[in-house]
């Protein structure tokens, strides 16, 4: 894999750590004047500010990167989640802020699409942006009071007024230098990336491995896959006749070969069954939590019980034979 | 001095091969500071709960990245799990939020101020 390590670069030789601390500091005023605080101007004024920092930083680490600088799908995809999520932190009105936060979810999609994680991407936007977050505009258009007559303008205080805004923005972009440093400093102890190779998952689909041979007219209708080695890159094909061949591996067509979802399941499965036991409780457990929580207690006497169960057709007619 | 590493790539279309590990690190980075400073400084609960989203966002992403680096495919299922727990939590939250709403006709995390000891 020399042909994608030859253009890593040092870093300092772009930014030194001095420069990505006071990178930093301005990412940090700009969000900190960008916070809502019932003005307008300085927020626009900080967002711009803190839109620029961001850009900055990602050229500078395109530019380091050397080849990595073509890229233009990570730039965009970040770029577009950093400015939602910029606008979530900072935008007065609920409903847009949750709307901004699907478009970061969106943009994450984008970059897990990029790191070819392509069911995740998908069950993300699905999940997140589908499910959740219709979930919390419900939640917000339920607990927001109602404009009263007349007035447009229905912002509530605690949505327009920030608290502590530069307390919290220098202990954020602390944390984001301590963080960055981390990163740059460590990631010499990383091990080398993996190499590219096959995850070894064909040995146990037998049936599939079976399909695309024939379907891909490798082996005839009549014969039947027996096993698959992927590590010798044989393949153990059995004729009706009890007769055996090998399928070597320069004779497998190039639909052969495990997609995402299909290592993805093998890991879910194989290597975590006891996480999606855990996470099945704890689904089953957040179920009946927010049924309970957030059921109404309706005190109703026995008149109005006896009407309304009247009125569902529960208990006949007052005199009628059931 | 310092080095920024490659992502492993597995026979990637060379247009979208470029970016390295470090700039997924950072967005995730840059990402979850902005939802440390949102929980920190909205008063809105349910903008609050918005911002620990944004936080597991980035942690997925720095997930995934670490496990396209390493090639194998723990980061994710890790997302997988973040997701169930996101889900749990918004369902949680959402229903404490509206019990919240119901007893003080507000959203502010202010008005409950007299629960600290």
């Amino acid at each position: 894999m020399d042909r994608v390590t030859s253009g890593v670069n040092t870093l300092g030789a772009i930014i030194n750590p001095y420069m990505l601390y006071g990178l930093c500091v301005l990412g940090g005023v700009g969000v900190c004047l960008a916070l809502p605080r019932g003005g307008k101007r300085p927020q626009i004024l900080g967002a711009l500010l803190a839109a620029l920092i961001g850009g900055g930083a990602m050229l500078a680490l395109g530019l380091t990167a050397g080849k990595a600088f073509p890229n233009l799908y990570f730039y965009v995809f970040s770029l577009l989640g950093l400015g939602a999520a910029l606008r979530v932190i900072t935008h007065p009105r609920p409903v847009y802020a949750a709307l901004y936060f699907i478009l970061t979810v969106i943009a994450s999609g984008g970059l897990f699409l990029l790191l070819s994680a392509e069911f995740m991407a998908f069950a993300l936007i699905i999940v997140y942006a589908g499910a959740i977050l219709i979930t919390y505009l419900f939640v917000i258009m339920l607990a927001t009071q109602a404009a009263e007559e007349g007035q447009t303008e229905a912002l509530a205080d605690y949505d327009t007024h920030a608290r502590e805004p530069a307390a919290a923005t220098v202990v954020g972009f602390l944390l984001l230098a301590l963080l960055t440093a981390m990163m740059f400093g460590g990631v010499k102890d990383l091990p080398a990336p993996g190499e590219p190779g096959h995850t070894r998952l064909m040995g146990q689909m037998h049936t599939k491995v079976q399909r695309t041979l024939r379907a891909e007219g490798v082996i005839s209708p009549t014969e039947e896959v027996n096993a698959v080695d992927e590590r010798a890159g044989t393949i153990l094909v059995t004729a009706d006749d009890g007769t055996y061949r090998k399928v070597e591996r320069k004779d497998w067509p190039a639909s052969l070969a495990t997609g995402n979802v299909e290592s993805l399941g093998f890991n879910l499965l194989r290597d975590h069954p006891g996480g999606i036991e855990i996470a099945g409780v704890i689904l089953l457990m957040a179920m009946l939590g927010a049924v309970v929580l957030s059921r109404k207690q309706v005190q109703l006497d026995d008149e109005a019980k006896k009407a309304e169960a009247h009125r569902l057709g529960l208990i006949p007619e007052e005199g009628g034979a059931r | 001095m310092i080095g920024l590493t490659s992502l492993a790539q597995a026979a990637y279309p060379e247009p979208m091969a470029g970016a390295t590990l470090a700039h997924y690190l950072a967005v995730s980075a840059i990402m979850f500071v902005l939802g440390l400073i949102g929980f920190l400084t909205r008063r809105n609960l349910i903008i609050m709960f918005l911002c620990t989203e944004l936080m597991f966002q980035a942690a997925g992403i720095a997930l995934v990245a670490f496990g396209r680096y390493h090639l194998n495919f723990h980061g994710q299922t890790f997302v997988v799990f973040i997701l169930t727990v996101a889900a749990a939590e918004a369902a949680m939250a959402l229903a404490l939020i509206v019990l919240l709403f119901r007893r003080k006709e507000s959203l502010d995390a202010r008005s409950w101020e007299d629960l600290k000891g």
